[in-house]
């Protein structure tokens, strides 16, 4: 994983997706939530090449704010985009499938009852998306798992994203159930201002951790638990064109993922330039 | 017609380093250049296949892209990276095994400066670093002074070429000292690389003309005025004395011997 998951998820669905402007609106949502949001790439209506489209740009917006891009259930096109993780529902591919098609990202699953839930804990997903908590029009004449489910599945140990009906005034009782964080699509993407939105949810869910670190000397703010990778990815660097010290210790580009950076560390980026 | 296939005039043998066979004995610094295609065409111009860089930090603002590796093909040429900016071994043994993990070679060209203003190397600290990094699998080309002992013991602690220097880092003095890079080349076994010091052609013509295996050089080309004119001099005046060193020169004599007949003159 690139760093902690984020409490924040803004996922999209068809309707989101035909709207368009689906890469503007993750930037005003990256910028007003950073590190502590994740985006949710999820269409149908998207062959594989314009999905992949979509994800890069969406990618590139979050980018430079240490959000998460995930892409739903195409492994190939979340490794493509560089993305941080992929979620996959019923149905889709096993965690082990989804590591082996991306390795490096993390995986989520979509879950709907507490026997899901344990089924993902047992397959070795890294969080979970539980729903729906509340009735939502996402899925009209589903019941609402309810909070009880929500407390089940937290008790694989697994963090886990609840979802469905979710706005800033219900955000809290998700928590109080055991949810990591929450996540929305609605409440989100058709907010007049989504940025104001990112920060109405942000005020109910804990705040994301923060280290202060040395990169190249200079002193930087990041979210605690990012690794090297998330790093490199938040300051747009390519992992190939560059050598990475930690703490006076070279870390190789297999270890860049595992590395995670703590309050005072000092990271040294390097490359080659002209000389004699 | 018949076709008649002449000899060389002079075939050369390759310069080999740690294991490593170079066609040019011409290596050339990739720094101080006023744009990189002036660089590029430089380089090409020289013939070199060692081209030396450095180690630094990357910029983090990502306005500028200030990567050497952009501009040259490291497929086409062979990456000599150098400890240039270090002043303690210890700093030369950590930008070392910086520039290795950037994964092109385990070769190192190893500089600890003792002094800012002369450049001149501090032999204590770099026979230590050599020492380290021969230890753990670096081929070391060691830029030094022109100190026959310390070229012995840099070639003792398992250098793989030793790089005295003409005259200071940058200062186009040419070769100062000839009778000691003559001794060191007569005394070791490893190839010794002249690095540093030479201004122009002639220069580097003297140089090679003390019999050494190389010559490394940065500033005398990124300096003319006309950087891809003198990479082409120095060409030819590297091969040039190279050339000469393998002829042998005639023997110098304080009288005059006439090169026409004596004989056959009129009455």
């Amino acid at each position: 994983m690139i760093g902690p998951l984020p409490r924040l998820h803004a996922v999209t669905d068809d309707r989101v997706v035909a709207a368009g402007g689906v890469a503007e609106r993750a930037a005003a949502l990256a910028e007003a939530a950073g590190p502590g949001l994740a985006v949710h790439v999820r269409t149908r209506i998207l062959a594989g090449g314009a999905l992949l489209e979509l994800a890069r740009a969406v990618g590139a917006a979050l980018r430079p704010h240490g959000s998460w891009l995930v892409v739903n259930g195409r492994a190939d096109v979340a490794r493509a985009a560089g993305a941080a993780a992929v979620q996959v529902g019923r149905g889709g591919l096993s965690v082990r499938e989804v590591r082996r098609a991306a390795p490096g990202l993390a995986v989520g699953r979509s879950v709907h009852d507490a026997a899901e839930a344990r089924a993902a804990h047992a397959d070795g997903a890294d969080f979970l998306l539980a729903g729906p908590l509340f009735a939502t029009p996402s899925h009209p004449g589903e019941p609402a798992a309810g909070p009880a489910m929500l407390r089940e599945a937290a008790t694989t140990g697994v963090p886990v994203v609840a979802i469905g009906g979710l706005v800033p005034g219900n955000a809290a009782a998700a928590l109080e159930a055991g949810a990591w964080g929450v996540a929305a699509v609605r409440a989100l993407w058709d907010a007049p201002d989504p940025a104001a939105a990112a920060r109405a949810f942000l005020s109910v869910l804990p705040a994301p951790a923060t280290v202060a670190v040395v990169v190249n000397g200079e002193s930087r703010t990041v979210a605690a638990g990012t690794t090297l990778r998330g790093l490199l990815e938040q300051l747009g660097l390519d992992p190939r064109a560059v050598v990475v010290e930690h703490n006076r210790r070279i870390v190789r580009r297999d270890g860049l993922e595992s590395a995670r950076l703590s309050a005072g560390d000092a990271v040294e980026l390097v490359h080659f330039v002209g000389g004699g | 017609m018949t076709t008649t296939v002449m000899a060389p005039a002079f075939q050369d043998t390759p310069l080999v380093v740690g294991g490593r066979s170079f066609r040019s004995r011409l290596l050339v610094g990739t720094g101080k250049y006023k744009d990189n295609a002036t660089m590029v065409r430089a380089i090409e111009a020289s013939g070199a296949e060692v081209v030396t860089v450095a180690v630094r930090r990357i910029s983090l603002d990502r306005t500028k892209e200030e990567g050497i590796l952009y501009h040259l093909d490291p497929a086409r040429f062979f990456l000599l990276a150098n400890t240039a900016g270090c002043y303690t071994g210890e700093d030369a043994v950590r930008y070392a095994r910086l520039a290795r993990e950037a994964g092109f070679n385990e070769f190192i060209k190893l500089e600890v400066i003792g002094d800012q203003k002369t450049l001149l190397p501090d032999v204590a600290g770099l026979l230590e670093a050599a020492r380290t990094l021969v230890k753990e699998g670096f081929k070391v080309m060691a830029y030094t002074n022109e100190d026959l002992v310390t070229a012995l013991r840099l070639e003792d602690a398992g250098c793989a070429a030793v790089m005295p220097l003409a005259s200071p880092i940058g200062s186009g003095l040419g070769l100062l000292n000839p009778y000691s890079i003559r001794t060191i080349k007569s005394r070791l076994t490893v190839p010794v690389i002249v690095d540093a010091g030479v201004g122009t052609a002639s220069d580097a013509c003297v140089t090679m003309e003390q019999g050494v295996d190389g010559l490394l050089m940065n500033t005398a080309i990124a300096e003319a005025r006309d950087p891809v004119a003198m990479a082409h001099a120095m060409r030819l005046a590297t091969e040039a004395g190279r050339a000469a060193v393998l002829a042998g020169r005639m023997p110098r004599r304080e009288v005059a011997v006439p090169s026409s007949p004596g004989t056959g003159m009129l009455s």
